[in-house]
């Protein structure tokens, strides 16, 4: 019995001294972590963009986040945007038939945007006591010389096994840029196949009008075609052979039908709804004369 | 059972006549799976030269402390504890080689040659013999390492610390994992005749 109680006793203090020196670890790496996470995100962004770090940014371009919030009293729902205006940033209410519930300018330092909790802390001392908010999500407006070129969309959405974490730029038209898959816990060989190129670059070029009803088809994906979505043939024919196959659905992975259907029904739904919520926050912008910075 | 080798002669225990990988025969997973180019394999070398030797002091440290009954998942919280720190500095500064081989960091955890060191040495020793004795094997672990990669990568994919030096690709079965057991079996071949021929010269047989 006393046997029991040291070792009890021993084990826990390891546990605790262990505790204690991983926890360490985590808060001393844990900034330089965040980091490699931005410049990750950072570049995913330029690459979908079309540029990387040989051909770099140029500095017409400038790119504005904008927050999503769905803003909850007791008895209504309002959506919430917090958005970078010409002077500061702006949080603007919306009621769910589109009109203007109010709009006040946030004291919010740019850095201080970029962190979720901080951000989500100054949100809901602007939206007030008595309605809580939550983030839904974000998109970040690319202007170049102050014309709106591209959007950049972040969507999450459910895959075979569990979600599907997504980034998608779309131009002004929503025609698909490019899509990159950031997270997924789909089957490796299989489902995991959709971070291919092959599979991936088959959204790019869909237009608004196509990618409404674009299907995704039990076909065997022509080997042409294969070769030009991955990049290995010269940039002009590969234009060619992308310009014929265009107009096609998109073919599925072979083995992962289901998680290709995932894909397909996400993308679509995440470019349908920004298009209908843009649509409804430029009037809402346009009515008030609120100066974004986009 | 004191310990009666100097600190030169435990490192030389760990590189040479009792090396982990040619003479020991532990921890052949990691060996024959991630050691497919030079880096790779000085990576993960560093990373259980780390954890071994920290993991070797912590244990001499306590090991009066240590109730015998409870040894293993003692020495397993505490290698576990030593591989979270390396595998979140890993992450943290140097993410392009994470990406790479981040899930056999994790795997350290479970590499027979660290357990068998505390066991049969740091358990027993002073802390100042546990350091030489761990540093000896890690250095041991990753000199292995090192000399797999280097020859799979030269025959393998003609090149050496990524650069291309042969021009083309003599033998591209050097990427794949079963050829590591046989550049293993080579190499463990080639350190006993070594050792023989050493032992010739002096005499001693």
């Amino acid at each position: 019995m006393k046997d029991i109680l040291t070792i009890i006793f021993r084990l826990t203090v390891t546990c605790i001294l262990a505790a204690m020196v991983m926890g360490s670890a985590f808060i001393i790496t844990n900034k330089a972590k965040k980091h490699n996470e931005h410049v990750n995100e950072q570049k995913v962004r330029y690459a979908l963009l079309g540029y990387s770090a040989a051909q770099p940014i140029p500095d017409s371009m400038a790119l504005h986040e904008m927050y999503r919030y769905v803003v909850t009293d007791k008895e209504s729902q309002a959506i919430g945007y917090l958005l970078p205006g010409k002077e500061g940033f702006i949080f603007l209410t919306l009621d769910m038939e589109g009109k203007v519930i109010d709009n006040k300018p946030v004291d919010i330092a740019e850095s201080a945007v970029l962190e979720k909790d901080l951000r989500d802390k100054v949100v809901q001392e602007i939206a007030g006591a008595g309605r809580s908010v939550t983030f839904a999500d974000q998109t970040i407006v690319v202007t170049n010389n102050g014309e709106r070129v591209a959007y950049l969309l972040d969507g999450k959405f459910t895959g075979f096994k569990t979600f599907i974490g997504v980034m998608l730029a779309v131009d002004p038209k929503f025609s698909i840029l490019g899509l990159e898959i950031l997270e997924h816990e789909e089957d490796p060989g299989l489902g995991a196949e959709i971070e291919r190129d092959y599979f991936r670059n088959q959204f790019k070029g869909k237009t608004f009008d196509q990618l409404k009803d674009l299907d995704v088809v039990k076909e065997p994906l022509p080997d042409e075609y294969f070769q030009a979505l991955e990049g290995n043939i010269a940039a002009a024919d590969a234009a060619e052979i992308l310009a014929k196959y265009g107009d096609r659905d998109i073919y599925a992975l072979t083995g992962a039908t289901i998680s290709s259907r995932y894909v397909n029904t996400g993308v679509k739904g995440i470019v349908k709804k920004f298009a209908y919520r843009l649509n409804i926050l430029d009037t809402a912008l346009a009515d008030q004369k609120i100066k974004a910075a986009f | 059972m004191a310990n009666d080798k100097t600190s030169m002669q435990l490192i030389s225990r760990g590189i040479l006549s009792e090396n982990p990988i040619f003479k020991l025969a532990l921890s052949m997973c990691p060996a024959v799976g991630i050691s497919t180019t030079v880096i790779n394999g000085l990576m993960l070398g560093v990373a259980v030269l780390f954890v071994q030797v920290f993991s070797s002091v912590t244990i001499s440290l306590f090991k009066n402390k240590i109730h015998p009954r409870i040894r293993i998942p003692t020495y397993t919280l505490t290698i576990a504890t030593w591989v979270t720190v390396i595998d979140l500095a890993l992450a943290a500064y140097l993410p392009d080689a994470y990406a790479r081989m981040g899930i056999f960091v994790k795997l350290i955890v479970a590499f027979a040659i660290i357990t068998m060191r505390l066991e049969m040495f740091a358990c027993k020793e002073s802390v100042n013999d546990s350091f030489w004795d761990g540093l000896g094997m890690g250095l041991g672990f990753m000199v292995g390492m090192v000399v797999i990669g280097f020859v799979r990568e030269l025959l393998g994919s003609g090149a050496i610390f990524g650069y291309d030096v042969l021009g083309f690709k003599p033998l591209l079965f050097f990427i794949l994992p079963s050829a590591g057991f046989f550049v293993v079996g080579l190499m463990m071949a080639f350190f006993n005749w070594i050792e023989l021929a050493y032992k010739r010269t002096k005499g001693k047989i």
